[in-house]
């Protein structure tokens, strides 16, 4: 084996064990990969041959798994921030096109307090599972930032809150969609059915959307082997 | 020096080792090497991730750049950076100036 195929053959053990999105795993990959061929030149100047060199370079490194193990928790945490900003970013216009389309059905209610809302039976429960799953997507994105300095928890947290988040934002999809069915049975008139049907659109997506972002943070938090903070 | 012992220690000793310019990660941990004499033998792809874990918190800001002909991702304490390292380093001296009162028998007063 030649240096190069040594090191490349390292690299690929902590590849496989990475989770994550691919481009955020390449860029760890790219950055061990610059550190050990730094290290074989330090082992080469230190007169060792070429292939010795990188098996030192690689000795020096450690165990490819615990590498992988130590970097999982910085990829899951970047990968379920993500989600989260997406989730976050989706719900936005959802909440706009829903707004749009109950004015758009209902002047009279969308004029009407805020309290004769409440009073129609799924409405409450969109209400609620919307707002865990914002004050969940709020907590998520306070642990796996710059807040982690200050506050408790970890990836693996974040990860369990972020898919709350994303069952909380599906649940809520959910009750209005139980909502939608209930005033086409009793009150087709009264939809606008350009604005409800792209209200539903949006919803639909971000209903799918988030039930597979919950199942991925999920996943990545299963795929975390070690404790939060190794070091 | 066991790597446990360092647990707790650890984000303080990185942040110093940039306080002198930016570093990329190999040249982090031969600095930590040399500064410790050789006391500090972490293994080297641990220090990465830590690296990272810095970068997130805002401590430290990451970025690739060509060095010496080859593509490194190098290392630069920011402000809040700056603040942590002097924060840990009067808790680090407070800690150790407890410890050695306590443990070295010339500095502990003589109680008949």
């Amino acid at each position: 084996m030649t240096g190069g195929q040594v090191i490349e053959a390292y690299l690929a053990q902590v590849a496989a064990a990475l989770p994550g999105p691919a481009r955020a795993r390449r860029d760890v990959v790219a950055e061990l990969h610059s550190g050990l061929l730094d290290a074989a030149d330090a082992y080469r100047r230190a007169g060792l041959p070429e292939a010795t060199a990188a098996q030192a370079a690689v000795g020096e490194f450690g165990d490819p798994r615990q590498v992988a193990g130590a970097f999982s928790h910085e990829l899951i945490a970047r990968h379920v921030r993500q989600l989260t900003f997406l989730l976050a970013a989706a719900s936005a216009p959802v909440g706009l096109l829903w707004a749009h389309a109950v004015q758009a059905s209902h002047p009279a209610l969308s004029r009407a307090p805020l309290w004769r809302w409440i009073g129609e039976p799924p409405v409450p429960l969109a209400a609620a599972a919307f707002l865990i799953a914002a004050l969940v997507a709020l907590g998520t994105i306070a642990v796996t930032g710059r807040l982690t300095r200050w506050l408790p928890g970890g990836p693996r947290h974040a990860a369990v809150s972020a898919a709350i988040g994303g069952y909380g934002a599906a649940a809520a999809d959910t009750a209005i969609f139980i909502l939608l069915i209930h005033q086409i049975a009793t009150s087709p008139a009264t939809l606008a059915p350009l604005p409800v049907a792209a209200a539903a659109s949006a919803s639909l997506a971000r209903l799918v959307f988030s039930r597979r972002a919950a199942q991925r943070c999920l996943t990545a938090r299963a795929a975390l082997t070690e404790p939060d903070r190794a070091w | 020096m066991r790597a446990e012992t360092l647990k707790g220690h650890l984000d303080g000793l990185l942040l110093a080792s940039l306080e002198h310019g930016p570093r990329h990660g190999y040249a982090i941990m031969q600095a930590l090497r040399a500064g410790s004499g050789g006391q500090f033998d972490l293994p080297t792809g641990t220090i990465y991730p830590a690296l990272r874990r810095l970068e997130r918190a805002g401590l430290v800001q990451g970025a690739w750049a060509e060095v010496g002909g080859r593509r490194r991702r190098i290392y630069q304490l920011t402000a809040a950076g700056w603040r942590t390292l002097a924060a840990e380093r009067d808790a680090w001296r407070d800690f150790s100036a407890a410890v050695t009162a306590l443990l070295e028998p010339a500095a502990r007063p003589v109680i008949p």
